[in-house]
């Protein structure tokens, strides 16, 4: 994350401590995009990503006080985030999700690939092609279970590093880089899948 | 060590070797291709999402931070029964359009769509539709959720009344 950011966010905090009301103004117009969209990257509907974001900034003006400042202002507010969403998710019923090994690559005794392999990657650089790979990503996204689905929506969507990924969300970084690569791995299956149907029509 | 190889981290020597091989190697170099395209397509998406929030939801947000409910917490329950209301009534403007055939089209269109899909929504809409009025009361939870869904289906803005 930029160094801007990091200095913004140090006023944010003090003002914030100092219990000056305009700063919780402030907090609502940086943040409040980005953990709504968060929280439906993680819950899926409005309603419940509406109440989590509520939750999400009453906890963060509360204990704004016991920010320790161990990690960046942003990945704390990101944590709560995740662990208000995941905590929500506990005990609903879960929607269908698809099974990601279906879409890991298979090799033969010898370590060739399995699968033909098309490259579709030279196609995909014109500008058309790109609006529709960004929807397609987004929408195939959608369909991965959480464990998938947040590491990738924190590291490739929101950018956070893994170190700053694995503090948000209290795993190692080598499982924050197990879990990126799969739903990577799993989006290119997707992509080649539907590219190549595209193309049979 | 893909990852590593994409972004150009990857140790010179170790990617010396890859490099060999990919040249050699039609099926592995377009899975590589591929799976940098891959990740080359979600960069491009961080870059261009924007965070967007529907109006009501922000409005909803920017009341609640200015309100007493952070405060006391114990008025968030007071809170979420107000929004819980407003969404009711939603609900219910939706199936008496619905009934007195007053859909956009664009509603009629999704309605149509999920009620072809879902016989317990199918079967209330309908009903309604035969007396022109909606049923007195509150539509079974199950239906109440798929018709707040299909309302937040609708492109941010648009009302489902005729005009």
């Amino acid at each position: 994350m930029s160094a801007e950011r990091w200095k913004d966010d140090e006023v944010l905090l003090e003002s914030l401590r100092k219990g000056d009301p305009g700063a919780v103004v402030e907090l609502l117009r940086l943040y409040q995009g980005k953990i709504f969209n968060l929280a439906m990257s993680i819950l899926k509907n409005e309603s419940d990503a509406e109440e989590a974001t509520q939750d999400v900034f009453m906890t963060v003006i509360r204990k704004v006080g016991t920010f320790q400042g161990n990690s960046a202002f942003y990945s704390w507010i990101y944590r709560i985030c995740v662990n208000t969403c995941l905590m929500r998710l506990r005990g609903k019923r879960r929607n269908e999700t698809v099974s990601i090994e279906e879409f890991m690559p298979v090799f033969t005794d010898e370590g060739m690939h399995a699968s033909p392999m098309d490259d579709w990657s030279k196609e995909v650089e014109r500008d058309a092609l790109n609006e529709e790979l960004g929807r397609m990503i987004r929408k195939f996204t959608e369909e991965l279970s959480e464990k998938y689905r947040v590491v990738f929506v924190l590291s490739d969507v929101e950018g956070l590093s893994n170190e700053e990924a694995a503090k948000v969300l209290g795993l190692t970084v080598p499982a924050i880089k197990s879990r990126l690569h799969r739903a990577r791995l799993y989006l290119r299956e997707q992509l080649s899948r539907y590219l190549r149907e595209g193309r049979a029509e | 060590m893909l990852a590593d190889y994409c972004n150009g981290s990857m140790d010179p020597r170790l990617r010396e070797e890859l490099d060999g091989h990919l040249s050699r190697c039609e099926p592995c170099m377009a899975f590589t291709n591929t799976f940098r395209a891959t990740c080359d397509g979600t960069r491009k998406l961080r870059e261009t999402i924007e965070y967007a929030i529907p109006d009501e939801v922000r409005e909803r947000l920017e009341a609640f931070v200015r309100s007493s409910a952070l405060k006391y917490p114990e008025k968030m329950r007071e809170y979420r029964d107000q929004i819980e209301r407003d969404r009711r009534e939603k609900v219910a403007d939706l199936v008496g359009a619905a009934a007195a055939g007053k859909l956009s089209s664009a509603t009629a269109l999704l309605v149509e769509s999920h009620c072809a899909a879902c016989p317990d929504c199918s079967g209330y809409i309908d009903a309604s539709r035969k007396t022109g009025t909606p049923p007195a009361g509150d539509p079974p939870e199950g239906i109440q959720s798929h018709l707040i869904a299909l309302m937040q289906a609708l492109p941010p803005g648009e009302e489902f009344f005729l005009a």
